[in-house]
């Protein structure tokens, strides 16, 4: 039987059936020593990558005008960190609800995990309408090849106008190979989406945030765009709210998988208010001078309530672990209130924390550029203010 | 000078360039020396490295080509990693130009030389005295027949016994040390004898024209790094309601001076290219020593009228110790003398067109 | 052993400035460099080579001429030959385009077996380009790599960092890696005997006739995504200074700060 869009070159083909463990979705047999599609393919074109033979070519035709409007439904990619979904989810079904009710269409949630079904209703209270779960015990950790051959499968079959992906390591991962797949347009940490003359309009920085850039991708379907933690609001759940769940079956041959992973190393540690989550943040930079001058902002941390974070000169200079970074290389954030103290504010460690709701800035430079950015600053040393910071908050808190 | 900054030119392979790679050098050309100085001059605007640089490379030339196995194996082993520099000694207290009146003489003791006068006004004396290494010198073998009586070797300072040394400051190049010594019964082992005996005059000359064409791109890269900062100096200052540099008379000046040091760039690097084809054998004597002191004895001049106009753009504060160009302008007043005077640059250009019976002097 | 490389040319983000005028990049002055992830990948690559003592490197770019110098520093860092891909056709690319060409590029070289390039790119900052030409190419892909070993019998393996932590991966050949330097990696700059060298390496252009492949997925047509607007973010609006010794601003910023909803949550 012939599918659409893919051929097995019989010349070419051993059955050495190296693609059958491949597949996802079972879609592939062996007989009389050469490989033939079944009708259940997706096109996700996991055979080809292992097909030493060049034995099978995937030739998905273009999209008209007409094929384009078919593509329905705004999806997002749901992360999961321990068969938990991580805040990001949330914030990508928020936006993504926000997006769907300006086109009147609905929003998809895809989750790949070990376990998915207890998740369904909480991502439903955010704006999903539909979970697409794939729950299968090798899905457990991230694997490039199986997460995106399988999702690509899933967008090929449920044709969907939007996927949005989290900017994490691995959305950064996952998003671009999937793209590629698909042969379709993919922007990358966008933080502004909205709809535009029926289409997606993803804005991002560029040139290390120096720039704003608008972007649309017209031709291909899905628009997929990526964007980062801690940058889109998140809205109020309803938990009313129910979704359908659309379970799809799968099989991963462990055998077939390339990659292995040999150990996983822990560095964050679990319970401790991460940087990312935190609603206020001390920050400090090179100007805090040494490590142990960091116990002043920590000090003020205790006081307030907030998380203790750092630039990458502080990280450089080893007086903050990297997960304290915030910046470009490091984490973006975006607190009810971020204080940075001896920060110079390069736009390097601008883009990763100006979306934050009030800036706060002491620094002795006062053509600092961190106060370009700040809504309130103080021009002075922070081993004077910090501190006296401190005491008048304790008083007036207390008061409280 | 700071020995890690020795040590960071040793690091970026360019304490050997030209010395041949059995030593531990490069074996490069040396217009690629000269891109080097250029470059270097660009980077430290009081010249201080340049110099470092440019007399480690000329001398360090002269020992590759006339120095004994042992002594190369010894000198360069160190002097190619950092550990100790090369230098040049010739001039002395009364003697500058008239090289063959030189007061300090040698003479043979058995297995070894005996050197007995004094040096003075020497770039590196005191990096030689702390860090080590040693100084080309040039001093009377025969002296009842002048300069044809010479020996160039190579004369090392630090523990040596009976070299005295002092220090002058001079004006400018703060880096780099300057001074002198006391040569006191000074013996040297026969291995550091450069060359044969009573020919030291004929042979230094090598030195000194490759020192010269370096000096010339050194010139000219301080030079042009000074224009730069004028350029963005006066696209920012402000008089009389507009940028000065939309007045015809500083834009007159900056045109001027970027033709000329562009065109001591060219002199200069055609001069070390000619160097080089001599050394392939494909260039006359006279061809080298034209094109060197052609560069040479521009070079100065051009760079301090250009720097100069520089310091004058920035008004009061280019007369301040914390404008960098004043410290290039001080630089180059150095080069109208160090590795020959600019009028005996001029002599050699005159000679090469009148002919020798026209030798000033005779 | 065949390694290959892909990097690229770009403006050092952290001297661009924005004309506060036209809210537009000034260009000019901006010196260009070699992405300076791309130089952790070639020098990375190197060291590989060398640990197992085989191997050729190659080391390919899509961009103008420019770029020649972006190469030649590779090439002074130790990879054995540099090819620039450079044509008219190929600008307006978008990172679809770009692998499409880096990865024709990559097929036209012929067989090879790792394929290195760093993270991302400090001017588009996507991150995207690696595992598109992965995809293109048909193999796997591993980023966000901070450690590589390669033994003598080609066993990979790959210390990755993750969000929350840190994953030690085993992997086959062939594959392509995006490298990841760590916080304390500070481009250096090869030294003399190394650039000379590198002037004797083969150094090759191709455009978009030798290169071949289809014309039309090169360039601005080849690009899925279009840029349709730059702007100058927008800015925050005027800062409130407090002027004041440091325990009378404390007071005052203290108000300030005790009105804050973040803190009114306490």
């Amino acid at each position: 039987m012939k599918i659409l869009g893919i051929e097995i070159v019989l010349e070419k083909c051993t059955g050495c059936g190296l693609c059958i463990k491949a597949c996802p979705f079972a879609a592939i047999k062996v007989k009389d020593k050469k490989a033939e599609i079944e009708a259940n393919c997706t096109l996700c074109g996991s055979c080809v990558d292992v097909c030493k033979f060049d034995a099978i070519l995937i030739d998905r035709p273009k999209l008209s005008n007409k094929d384009l409007s078919e593509y329905k439904d705004v999806w997002i990619f749901v992360e999961l960190k321990e068969n938990e979904i991580k805040k990001v989810g949330f914030e990508l079904a928020s936006k993504a609800r926000e997006i769907a009710d300006t086109l009147g269409e609905r929003v998809g949630a895809v989750i790949l995990g070990e376990k998915a079904k207890h998740l369904c209703d909480e991502i439903a209270a955010y704006g999903v309408d539909i979970v697409y779960i794939v729950e299968i015990e090798n899905l457990k950790e991230y694997n490039t090849s199986n997460y995106s051959g399988i999702l690509t499968g899933i967008i090929l079959k449920y044709k969907p106008n939007i996927v949005l992906f989290p900017a994490t390591h691995i959305g950064r991962d996952l998003a671009p190979r999937v793209a590629a797949t698909l042969e379709v347009g993919l922007t990358a940490d966008c933080t502004g989406l909205s709809i535009k003359d029926g289409l997606l309009l993803q804005s991002r920085p560029a040139f290390g945030g120096n720039i704003m850039a608008d972007i649309i991708s017209p031709t291909t379907r899905p628009q997929m765009a990526t964007t980062r933690p801690n940058v889109m609001k998140i809205k109020k759940p309803d938990n009313s709210r129910k979704a359908d769940i659309v379970t799809i079956p799968v099989n991963i041959d462990p055998k077939a998988m390339r990659i292995v992973i040999k150990e996983i190393i822990k560095t964050t540690k679990s319970g401790a208010k991460s940087l990312d989550e935190a609603d206020i943040i001390i920050s400090g930079g090179r100007g805090i001078g040494s490590s142990e001058n960091f116990k002043i902002l920590e000090e003020l941390a205790k006081t307030i309530n907030g998380v203790v974070g750092a630039s990458r000169a502080a990280v450089d200079a080893g007086w903050r672990p990297r997960s304290d970074q915030v910046g470009q290389s490091g984490k973006t954030v975006s607190p009810k209130l971020y204080i940075a103290c001896g920060i110079s504010g390069k736009i390097q460690h601008q883009v990763g924390m100006k979306s934050s709701d009030t800036i706060i800035a002491i620094n002795t430079d006062p053509e600092a550029p961190i106060f370009d950015i700040a809504d309130c600053g103080i021009v002075g040393d922070y081993t004077e203010v910090i501190p006296a910071l401190n005491e008048e908050l304790k008083k007036n808190l207390c008061k409280n | 000078m700071p020995k890690d900054i020795i040590k960071a030119l040793a690091k970026f392979e360019l304490l050997g360039m030209v010395i041949d790679p059995e030593y531990g050098g490069l074996g490069t050309d040396v217009v690629t020396a000269g891109i080097a100085a250029e470059e270097l001059a660009r980077a430290d605007l009081s010249c201080s490295i340049p110099v470092l640089f440019l007399v480690g490379t000329s001398w360090g030339h002269v020992i590759d080509k006339y120095g004994t196995e042992e002594a190369k194996k010894e000198i360069f082993s160190k002097s190619i990693k950092g550990e100790q520099i090369i230098g040049i000694a010739t001039t002395e207290s009364d003697t500058g130009s008239d090289l063959g009146n030189m007061k300090t003489k040698i003479t043979k003791k058995g297995d070894k030389y005996v050197v007995n006068g004094e040096k003075m006004y020497i770039s590196g004396v005191a990096e030689a005295m702390e860090y080590g290494g040693g100084h080309v010198t040039l001093a009377r073998m025969k002296p009842e027949l002048g300069t044809r009586g010479m020996n160039m070797f190579y004369l090392p300072l630090k523990d040596t016994p009976g070299i005295t040394p002092t220090y002058v400051e001079d004006i400018g190049r703060e880096a780099i040390s300057c001074g002198g010594f006391d040569i006191n019964n000074v013996e040297i082992p026969k291995h550091y004898l450069l060359g044969e005996e009573n020919k030291g005059f004929y042979y230094i000359h090598e030195g000194y024209e490759l020192a010269r064409g370096l000096i010339a791109l050194v010139c000219a890269g301080a030079a042009s790094k000074a224009l730069e900062n004028g350029i963005a100096y006066i696209k920012e200052r402000k008089a009389f309601g507009r940028h000065i540099g939309k007045y015809e008379g500083i834009q007159f000046k900056l045109a001027e001076h970027h033709v000329k040091i562009q065109a001591l760039r060219q002199l200069g690097y055609k001069a070390l290219w000619t160097y080089d084809q001599e050394i392939q054998g494909k260039a006359s004597r006279f061809e080298v020593s034209m094109a060197i002191a052609m560069a040479k004895s521009v070079a100065p001049f051009w760079a301090r009228d250009a720097i100069d106009d520089v310091m004058q753009w920035q008004g009061a504060f280019g007369y301040t110790k914390e404008c960098e160009d004043q410290k290039a302008w001080r630089a180059v007043r150095s080069f109208t003398l160090a590795e020959g005077s600019s009028e005996i640059m001029k002599l050699i250009i005159a000679r090469e067109l009148l002919g020798k019976e026209f030798l000033a002097y005779r | 052993m065949k390694f290959i490389v892909c990097i690229k040319q770009v403006p050092d983000t952290t001297e661009v400035k924005v004309d506060p005028k036209t809210h537009t990049l000034i260009r000019e002055g901006v010196p260009s460099i070699l992405n300076p992830y791309d130089q952790f990948a070639v020098e990375e690559c190197v060291r590989i080579r060398e640990e197992i003592g085989e191997g050729s490197i190659s080391v390919i770019t899509m961009g103008p001429p420019q770029a020649r110098s972006a190469l030649m520093r590779c090439l002074a860092h130790g990879a054995d030959e540099a090819i620039l891909i450079s044509d008219k056709a190929f600008a307006g690319s978008d990172t679809w385009a770009t692998a499409y060409t880096l990865s024709h590029a990559i097929k036209k070289i012929g067989s090879f077996d790792m394929v290195f390039c760093g993270q991302q790119a400090i001017d588009g900052d996507t991150a995207q380009v690696g595992p598109e030409i992965a995809q293109q190419l048909g193999i796997p892909q591993i980023t966000y790599v901070e450690k590589v070993s390669l033994d003598k019998t080609h066993k990979l393996t790959i210390h990755k960092q993750t969000d929350g932590g840190d994953q030690i991966l085993e992997a086959k050949l062939p594959i392509l890696l995006a490298l990841l330097p760590p916080s304390s990696f500070q481009p250096e700059h090869p030294p003399m005997s190394s650039i000379l060298k590198a002037k004797r390496k083969p150094f090759n252009i191709w455009d978009a006739n030798i290169l071949g492949g289809d014309k039309s997925k090169f360039g601005l047509d080849g690009s899925f995504t279009q840029v349709i607007k730059t702007y100058t973010p927008p800015s925050r609006g005027e800062c409130e200074m407090i002027e004041d010794d440091p325990k009378e601003a404390a007071k005052k910023l203290s108000k300030i700060l005790c009105k804050n909803e973040a803190l009114a949550k306490r």
